[in-house]
């Protein structure tokens, strides 16, 4: 170790060595299940990375008291730990033996990093994704026009590109000099994106000193994600919930996201971050959502023309007559029972009626879903906050409003959602489909905040809708998730600011 | 005891065929009743068919059941008629346009959605067309803007819309624009810029496939030839406009190929062991200009 402490710019090296009496070493290794904490050890003992997380291995046998004797050899080492894949035992016992045993020199930052990692594709959950959409930046025309508010460029055509090395090499030279960062790259299985991830160390100095000083907690890491082929980059929100850290861990976020358009930025091209108003803890829904594919901003029922399946060849050259998208299945079910369908009508018993309803029902969600929103579909979103800035609908039905016990009865004039605080809402969005432009001051604008929690919001509005209990032909758009936002303003029944377009 | 075992096995080949069966029989009946709706349309749409029912609707034949079933059979072959002109007009125009109406209730403008297609060929086939959706967004104003589009992102669909659909100047405030003179919309333009942008890409993307096939990385002879002389064993478009390829030597040369919109090589990198190799770059590249060229030079390798 060096005796001195000279600061340095250059970033941590993989290889920097950790003490193991750190407690956040044992912590990180801890969190991994039994299998996936062995075959990433076996990971870290293939010959391709002894240069990164070198064991101790036995150079001249001393010592026989060890409970963990170094192994002679790699292949020794492996057979050690393929027999313990083999076999059950506790997650206590592969910890201690990493920890004590044959890492007790000190894991490096890069097995800290695949730990971590590693505990990220076990749990893909565990971390909540912001999108952010990369907008080119007009080049300042003149000396003072730099100095001013940076403009978006909005008629620029070239798409950002993202090249892996060259953005860490950049961002290196973006972090502030007293800030130490250590960066992995890693390409999850199945997923086209990359995974940055960023460690950072708020010291000048990379000694042990200075590691041993600084406590090695989530907060401190950044996750960035940029999925191929995309203009948008997702960043992970702080892990942490200690209030202590809360400040810091936010500033160092806070670092790097003005970092990334400059690191991504090139002479005369330059780039800027914005929020895309999406946040999520499921990275294949941003994905399909702010994504490379064509359902960016095709959501909702639109999804239906960016559906990329075989079961509805759209070829010109298809001479069959396309069936309405509503009737694919039971098109010929259809045609024969229509006139079955038309007794039933007229005979109008309860059951039949009921049976109507229902199917009704389905056929308006499958209208204004399309073939999103289901609950298998893996693309949940688990909160979606709406704050409606229209006008309060006038005294008409304030009545009815004002008893409102959240009970649906079947006077189907009375149109309500499921719980009270959605009807106001409700009325809401049918006074603005009355006078669309009365935009008056006078109105009285209570801020109505709706939050929709669960493991997949738009996939229960769709069940809603299925079941009749949400009218499915007067639920407002932004209820089918077709505008793609988590977090967005109703003005005028839309989510306001882009107007729902997808630029 | 092995009798009977062999018995239980003979039910359940018995079973298995029986199920094999089943599925072939089941797949035989999708596969007709798909010839038979093909067969179907065919003579809906043929000129005798339609003759036929013409004259007989007119007759005005006595059995009334007869002629509710002509008058269905008459509507149909006009739906038929209708859908094969769409698709001559699709197959032939590129850009078609379609009416859709937008089923959120407090959509603008009634709903009303002027939806564009754009047909697009790769590898002697249509892919699924693009779609782009507009709708009239402004008070007080005709003009367009993009509502909802399912063109990739790698496609600058929201320059093309700025440069051809400028937003109308809001009156009064916004001075932000300096002082720009109101832009016109020009939808025709916006169209042809897209599709050209589209086919492009496409065209790029088959190019990169075609180059990998070229180089024989499709099938998994490639490695046995004579392994002296660096092949060639990876080509991939490395950015989102697949406007960078990126191809690999297996002697761990990596290389940078960059074409601009419409395949013509503008550079070449290739960085070897010992710093740049330019004789790769002259061996891959000899003298071509389009990349299309290329497709020889691997092939001859």
């Amino acid at each position: 170790m060096a005796r001195l402490s000279v600061p340095t710019t250059a970033r941590l090296p993989s290889t920097l060595p950790v003490e193991t009496s750190n407690s956040a070493v044992v912590k990180l290794l801890n969190r991994l299940s039994r299998p996936s904490l062995l075959s990433m050890v076996l990971d870290w003992l293939d010959p391709t990375n002894q240069s990164l997380c070198p064991p101790l291995l036995q150079s001249r046998d001393d010592d026989d008291d060890d409970f963990y004797p170094p192994a002679g050899s790699l292949e020794e080492l492996r057979e050690i730990y393929s027999d313990m894949q083999q076999r059950k035992g506790s997650k206590r016992e592969v910890v201690d033996r990493i920890v004590e045993g044959d890492w007790r020199n000190g894991v490096t930052l890069y097995q800290l990093a695949m730990a971590d990692i590693q505990y990220l594709y076990d749990h893909p959950g565990s971390l909540k994704w912001t999108a952010y959409k990369i907008q080119r930046l007009k080049t300042p025309s003149s000396e003072d026009a730099a100095e001013g508010p940076q403009k978006m460029d909005k008629e620029s055509m070239p798409i950002p590109r993202f090249h892996p090395s060259t953005f860490v090499q950049n961002l290196q030279a973006e972090v502030l000099p007293d800030i130490k960062a250590h960066y992995n790259l890693d390409r999850p299985e199945g997923m086209p994106l990359w995974l940055l991830r960023i460690f950072i160390l708020d010291s000048p100095y990379n000694t042990g000193l200075a590691r041993a000083a600084t406590s090695f907690d989530a907060s401190r890491t950044v996750y960035i994600a940029f999925p191929d082929a995309s203009p948008h980059v997702y960043l992970s929100n702080s892990q942490s919930t200690g209030a202590t850290t809360t400040g810091e861990s936010k500033s160092l976020r806070a670092l790097i996201v003005e970092g990334i358009p400059k690191a991504m930025s090139r002479p005369r091209e330059r780039y800027a971050l914005r929020l895309a108003g999406h946040a999520t803890r499921n990275l294949a829904e941003l994905l399909h959502v702010k994504g490379a594919g064509r359902s960016n901003a095709a959501g909702g029922g639109w999804s239906i023309y960016a559906a990329d399946d075989n079961r509805r060849t759209d070829s010109p050259l298809n001479p069959v007559l396309p069936t309405p998208p509503l009737s694919d299945e039971d098109a010929a079910e259809n045609l024969a029972g229509s006139a079955r369908k038309r007794r039933a009508l007229s005979t109008k018993t309860t059951h039949d009626k009921y049976r109507q309803e229902a199917k009704q029902a389905r056929l308006v969600a499958q209208a204004r879903f399309g073939d999103s929103a289901k609950a298998d579909d893996g693309k949940g979103i688990e909160r979606v906050d709406i704050l409606i800035e229209d006008a309060f609908p006038d005294g008409r039905r304030r009545e009815g409003d004002a008893e409102d016990g959240g009970e649906d009865d079947s006077s189907s004039q009375q149109h309500k959602k499921t719980k009270g605080r959605k009807s106001g809402a409700d009325l809401a969005f049918e006074r603005s489909q009355d006078d669309d432009d009365a935009d008056d001051a006078r109105d009285w604008k209570p801020k109505v905040r709706l939050t929709f929690h669960g493991s997949h919001v738009f996939a229960g509005i769709r069940q809603l809708v299925e079941a009749g209990i949400v009218d499915g032909e007067r639920m407002p758009g932004w209820m089918t998730g077709e505008e793609g936002v988590t977090i967005g303003a109703v003005r005028h029944g839309r989510i306001r600011g882009h107007k729902g377009s997808g630029l | 005891m092995s009798s009977r075992s062999r018995e239980e096995s003979l039910d359940l080949s018995i079973a298995d065929q029986l199920d094999d069966e089943i599925a072939s029989l089941r797949a035989q009946v999708e596969s007709l009743k798909k010839e038979l709706k093909i067969q179907t349309s065919t003579l809906m749409v043929s000129e005798p068919t339609r003759k036929l029912l013409q004259d007989r609707s007119k007759k005005r034949a006595v059995n009334s059941l007869d002629s509710g079933h002509v008058a269905e059979l008459l509507k149909k072959s006009d739906e038929q008629v209708a859908h094969q002109q769409q698709c001559l007009y699709r197959s032939c125009a590129s850009i078609t346009s379609l009416k859709i109406r937008d089923p959120d209730p407090n959509a603008v403008d009634g709903g009303n959605v002027l939806g564009l297609r754009f047909e697009v060929m790769s590898k002697a086939r249509f892919v699924r067309p693009y779609y782009v959706m507009l709708n009239r967004p402004y008070p007080n104003s005709r003009n367009l803007r993009v509502h909802r589009h399912t063109v990739p992102p790698c496609v600058p669909l929201a320059g093309l819309a700025a440069r051809h659909l400028p937003a109308p100047k809001a009156k009064g405030g916004e001075a932000d624009d300096d002082d720009e003179p109101q832009l016109e919309q020009d939808l025709p333009r916006f169209a042809r810029a897209l599709r050209r942008e589209l086919v492009r890409y496409q065209n790029r993307i088959g190019i990169i496939g075609d180059l990998h096939k070229a180089a024989g990385l499709n099938n998994s002879q490639a490695s046995e030839r004579d392994s002296d002389a660096a092949i060639i064993q990876h080509i991939s478009p490395a950015d989102a406009e697949a406007k960078q390829i990126s191809v690999e030597w297996s002697d761990g040369k990596a290389g940078r190929l960059i074409i601009d919109d419409d395949g013509r090589i503008v550079k070449m990198a290739v960085q070897g062991e010992n710093g740049r190799d330019r004789g790769a770059v002259r061996e891959l590249l000899g003298g071509n200009v389009r990349i299309e060229e290329l497709m020889g030079q691997l092939e001859g390798t």
